[in-house]
């Protein structure tokens, strides 16, 4: 009995310092104030979900590596199956001019031969321009069947672009697969 | 003076056509099928092409990401799935089920779909059903999902979910099995109208991480052999809405560690000879679309290896024709069509070809 009273007392408190909290606030904020808080609160929560995709292009990268990028051997190019921007006017890690980069991506993993540790690689397309044509390159280490699409570079990922044909593809580190 | 000289060789030249008739350029149509007749799918058409002869009979044209052709030749048609854009890589896009004609092989009607096709050169998909009725076209944006037309009222029926599901392989009348990522077939099971009606999911039986799959099939007499990519047979058909899947066996033998099956459409069965043909190469984990050294010639009744059929240019590509005697088509790394007796294996002749991604059965 005695540890219900106590609990309910302990509500009590809880529920009265929320009260005068409020009203504290209410009395020093305007309520467009609340609305735009409330406002950058909602659209964060919806930015969250694109986070991943987001990181994959906005990431700078300090890796050691050596290798050449416009070659199909490039470490980065293990599961890559597609013709690599860096032959095509952009590079391993960027667009060619006016082709629009795939949020949406196929995933793999590769060893740098610098470090002998793995990494998680993005490979994103390039999208809405004729197929590029130059340096084709069919890796697939750790390549799935189409029917589990997240694993497999058969795939072409020109998803969430204005224009859905195939140009080139790049090929992100995303980190440490361990991470 | 050299006015007349104009004129006189206008005469003497308009004479000299005047003595033999004029030829006009007329349009073949299509020729009666034959035996042994095959299809030629590239990146922008169909050719028809005779195993028996080498000739070739025309083309359909299609659009460079149609996944495959289904011919039909009781209605005389074929069916393929096709996308465009309205300024050719960019603009508006329209997916779409166009239907050729025999006798032309030109387009006799269009119907579209909803505009998620998965854009690849994989046979399976696109399959057109037991009744030869309802065309089953994978869609990928990017979950799965298959959009269901009647190509006889040629009209879009609707789209299905598949989560997790692809490569449509007809069973039955009205059904179809997708594989799944999770180890899984799924039995789809479409009523009169073409729409599901009901939908079964069997137990596991493969590992995608271990040792997946492959997403490239044969159909066999009564269903379909799938092979993962270490070699294991599985021979899966339905009973109603029963999913039937052999014991997995294989087809490497202890001594033989290393070689696998591999290619793109590198597999095909011959039917009423119950033999599978599969292309094989010596390499690490992997190296699933490797082309083949050898294609392995096997007996699935026994489950024994019947030849090895060694190959100067590897295969990225086969297929067998179904008749008596029937024709083992190759597609060699090097882009040839290379005709082979399915039942000698005696090289016959080399088909011209270029762009050769995908052979069909005709």
């Amino acid at each position: 009995m005695n540890t219900n009273r106590i609990m309910d007392r302990g509500w009590y408190w809880v529920d009265e310092q929320a009260r005068r909290t409020t009203l504290a606030l209410a009395r020093r904020l305007s309520r467009r104030n609340f609305l735009s808080r409330l406002g950058l609160l909602l659209t964060g929560a919806a930015a969250l979900p694109l986070l991943p995709v987001a990181r994959a292009f906005a990431q700078e990268t300090t890796l050691r590596e050596v290798g050449d990028p416009q070659s199909c051997e490039y470490w980065r190019y293990c599961a890559l199956s597609g013709q690599l921007c860096s032959c095509c006017g952009g590079s391993h890690r960027t667009c060619p001019p006016g082709a629009e980069p795939s949020p949406i991506t196929w995933v793999g993993t590769c060893r740098n031969p610098l470090d002998e540790r793995e990494y998680l690689i993005s490979y994103n397309d390039c999208c809405g321009k004729a197929a590029c044509g130059r340096c084709g390159c069919h890796n697939t280490e750790g390549d799935k069947p189409v029917y589990f699409n997240s694993n497999s570079s058969t795939v072409l990922w020109c998803f969430g672009v204005e224009h859905t044909s195939y140009h080139c593809t790049v090929a992100l580190v995303l980190g440490e697969s361990n991470q | 003076m050299r006015l007349i000289i104009f004129v006189a060789s206008l005469v003497l030249v308009s004479g000299a056509f005047a003595q033999i008739p004029p030829e006009e350029i007329t349009m073949e149509t299509m020729p009666e099928h034959g035996t042994n007749w095959f299809i030629i799918k590239s990146g922008n058409g169909a050719r028809i092409f005779s195993a028996e002869t080498g000739e070739m009979f025309g083309t359909i044209s299609l659009s460079s990401r149609t996944p495959a052709v289904a011919p039909y030749l009781p209605r005389g048609e074929f069916y393929a799935a096709e996308s465009y854009y309205s300024r050719g890589v960019h603009g508006d896009r329209t997916d779409l089920v166009a239907i050729y004609d025999y006798a032309n092989l030109n387009p006799v009607a269009e119907i579209e779909i909803p505009n998620h096709m998965a854009r690849l050169g994989v046979r399976n998909h696109l399959g057109l059903l037991g009744n030869g009725r309802h065309l089953a076209v994978l869609n990928m944006n990017p979950g799965y999902s298959v959009s269901i037309v009647d190509v006889i009222d040629r009209e879009f029926v609707y789209e299905m979910s598949t989560p997790g599901c692809a490569i449509i392989l007809p069973v039955a009348e009205n059904d179809f099995l997708l594989i799944c990522g999770d180890g899984t077939l799924q039995l789809s099971q479409l009523d009169i109208s073409g729409f599901e009606e009901n939908r079964v999911r069997s137990e596991v039986f493969f590992n995608v991480q271990e040792d997946a799959v492959f997403d490239r099939t044969a159909r066999t007499a009564d269903g379909w052999l799938l092979i993962t990519h270490a070699g294991v047979i599985f021979e899966v058909s339905t009973d109603d809405d029963e999913i039937n899947i052999s014991e997995g066996w294989s087809i490497v033998g202890e001594d033989e560690a290393g070689w696998r099956p591999g290619g793109f459409e590198f597999l095909d069965v011959h039917r009423a000879n119950g033999l599978l043909y599969v292309a094989m190469h010596e390499g690490p984990v992997d190296t699933h679309h490797d082309p083949g050294d050898e294609i392995w010639v096997i007996d699935l009744a026994s489950q024994r290896r019947v030849h090895r059929l060694e190959l100067e240019d590897p295969a990225d590509h086969l297929t067998v024709t179904q008749e008596t005697s029937p024709k083992l088509i190759v597609g060699t790394s090097s882009g040839d069509t290379e005709i082979f007796d399915a039942v000698t294996f005696r090289h016959e002749r080399t088909i011209d070809a270029p762009g050769a991604s995908m052979y069909e059965d005709f």
